[in-house]
């Protein structure tokens, strides 16, 4: 039992990660066919952004985690104006947004490495602590990350489903034109998608480093795991995307305990190549199919 | 006769550099039905594309109310109030009916709750299936449906791409019944139809489009008593 609910605790701590950082991808390809090869150099900004805030500025962790996701808002915004908008007008726009996106990806890493050098800091986020479930402790550092990431992922479905901006976010990743015969302002729609997809990716950025350490680098991982969620829940399914997530984060963990670390990446893309087989679409990807 | 809602003037449109509509002239007057007819593959839907700010117009002018609209993006002309029902309906399939109203009153959200109350007035099968995601609805309700989307938003000219096309005669009828409604409500109604047999009755003036150009307009009468007309152009 006491095995479960290790198990459970840090799958959902993963998942919830995973979740956080996944959504802002699913967001921005579901709108604009988009795959974001920025999203992890993105992702370790804000966690550097918040330790410098912290750290240098004598911020508080709030306004700090406030602070990182401002901007890296920013940066989201800055890809749509300097690379999206102008790529959007021109054929290929997929392949061209993927070339770029890895170029603008590492710069973002190059200036982190120049800025913060390439030796791992400690992030000072953190939550003191533990809460105790049969003989298992469980750091209140995971509880924190799950808390976050249950309010985000709350918040993101309350922006979709209630706010006619959400509307408008849904239906431009529905149908572009005729979101427009809306009255819907597709590039506004994009940016605003660009800017939220950048915010979560530094809280994301933040948890992940909060329970590692930070190094310019480590946002390859996050984001790779990422795509594998996207992937597995059908591109640009938010929703589905959620859910793929907290199931792979506690597929990871119970694969870290039955087999070992080094065999859950290989479990996750073994899964990626089952799923792609059964269902090319995704778990939560649907076939277009028209009724006349 | 009623003064011009939309004004059409030596308007040339197309795609990628190729011109697919040569210096249109045509109005839309202001509660009326004006019918654009053709073969397929003519101009029609782009002429409405291109009116709606979706495809480029490279020389002439667009006005509505007689200020220029053609330099204006797909949002601010229907802000404006020019509104487009596409052909193959374009719902968001993912929303439910009750959303995808909502998004037809996007630009313009006064008086949702009557706008609301409205269409389900007079589309009462869409009162029914509001909390039904749009993807699974029927042909014929899918139509219903982009017609009541593009009611909610208002707006001064609706402009309806072929709403017969693939459906069932029955229903085809439900949808024309509709739309002859709105005509006596007194709105303002710019149609493409392939089949101008169908419209010819009810259309206060009927536009022939061929290969990109006006080939004929007159009353929908005069266009029945020309079968030469009616057998070169629509192939009936």
């Amino acid at each position: 039992m006491d095995v479960l609910i290790q198990i459970v605790a840090s799958g959902l701590t993963l998942g919830a990660m995973y979740a956080v950082a996944t959504i802002g991808l699913s967001l921005v390809y579901g709108s604009l066919n988009m795959l974001n090869m920025a999203h992890g150099a993105i992702l370790t900004l804000g966690g550097y952004i918040c330790y410098a805030a912290i750290v240098h500025a004598g911020l508080n962790p709030a306004l700090a985690l406030l602070a990182a996701a401002f901007v890296c808002a920013l940066v989201g915004l800055l890809i749509y104006f300097s690379a999206a908008l102008p790529l959007l007008r021109a054929e290929n726009f997929e392949t061209n947004i993927f070339i770029a996106t890895i170029g603008i990806g590492s710069v973002i890493e190059n200036l982190m490495l120049k800025g913060f050098g390439p030796y791992p800091i400690p992030q000072p986020l953190a939550v003191e602590g533990q809460v105790v479930i049969g003989n298992v402790h469980i750091p209140l550092q995971n509880v924190f990350i799950l808390g976050v990431a249950i309010v985000l992922m709350v918040a993101v479905a309350i922006l979709l489903q209630r706010t006619s901006a959400g509307r408008a976010i849904r239906a431009t990743s529905m149908n572009r034109e005729a979101a427009q015969l809306m009255g819907v302002r597709v590039g506004r729609v994009y940016a605003q998608v660009l800017a939220l997809s950048g915010a979560l990716a530094a809280v994301s950025g933040i948890m992940i480093s909060s329970i590692a350490t930070l190094t310019p680098v480590m946002g390859g991982d996050p984001m790779l795991k990422a795509f594998i969620v996207c992937v597995v829940a059908g591109l640009g399914n938010v929703y589905g995307a959620v859910i793929a997530a907290i199931a792979l984060g506690l597929l990871e963990a119970a694969t870290q305990y039955v087999l070992g670390v080094r065999w859950s990446f290989a479990t996750l893309l073994l899964l990626v190549i089952l799923v792609l087989i059964w269902r090319p679409y995704g778990l939560f990807g649907k076939q277009q199919v028209v009724r006349l | 006769m009623a003064e011009a809602a939309l004004e059409i003037v030596d308007a040339s449109a197309g795609y990628s550099g190729r011109i697919v509509l040569d210096a249109i002239k045509l109005s839309a007057r202001k509660g009326e039905l004006t019918a654009i007819v053709g073969p397929n593959g003519h101009g029609k839907s782009t002429l409405l594309k291109a009116i709606s700010g979706l495809v480029p117009v490279t020389s002439g002018e667009i006005r509505l109310d007689g200020s220029r609209i053609d330099r204006l993006r797909p949002d601010q002309i229907v802000e404006r109030g020019v509104i487009q029902v596409p052909q193959g309906d374009l719902l968001f399939p993912a929303m439910t009916v009750h959303e995808n109203l909502l998004m037809g009153a996007y630009a313009n959200s006064d008086g949702l709750a009557e706008r609301i109350d409205f269409v389900f007035a007079l589309l009462p099968k869409l009162k029914e299936r509001r909390n039904q995601t749009a993807g699974t609805l029927s042909g014929g309700e899918r139509r219903m449906c982009g017609i009541g989307r593009g009611l909610m938003a208002g707006g001064e000219v609706l402009m309806l791409d072929e709403p017969s096309l693939g459906l069932a005669p029955i229903v085809i009828e439900q949808i024309y019944e509709v739309i002859f409604n709105l005509r006596r409500e007194g709105r303002t109604i710019l149609l493409v139809e392939e089949n101008a047999e169908r419209i010819a009755e009810h259309a206060d003036m009927i536009h022939l489009l061929d290969n990109g150009r006006i080939a004929w307009s007159g009353l929908g009468a005069e266009l029945m008593a020309r079968p030469e007309i009616v057998e070169t152009y629509l192939g009936v």
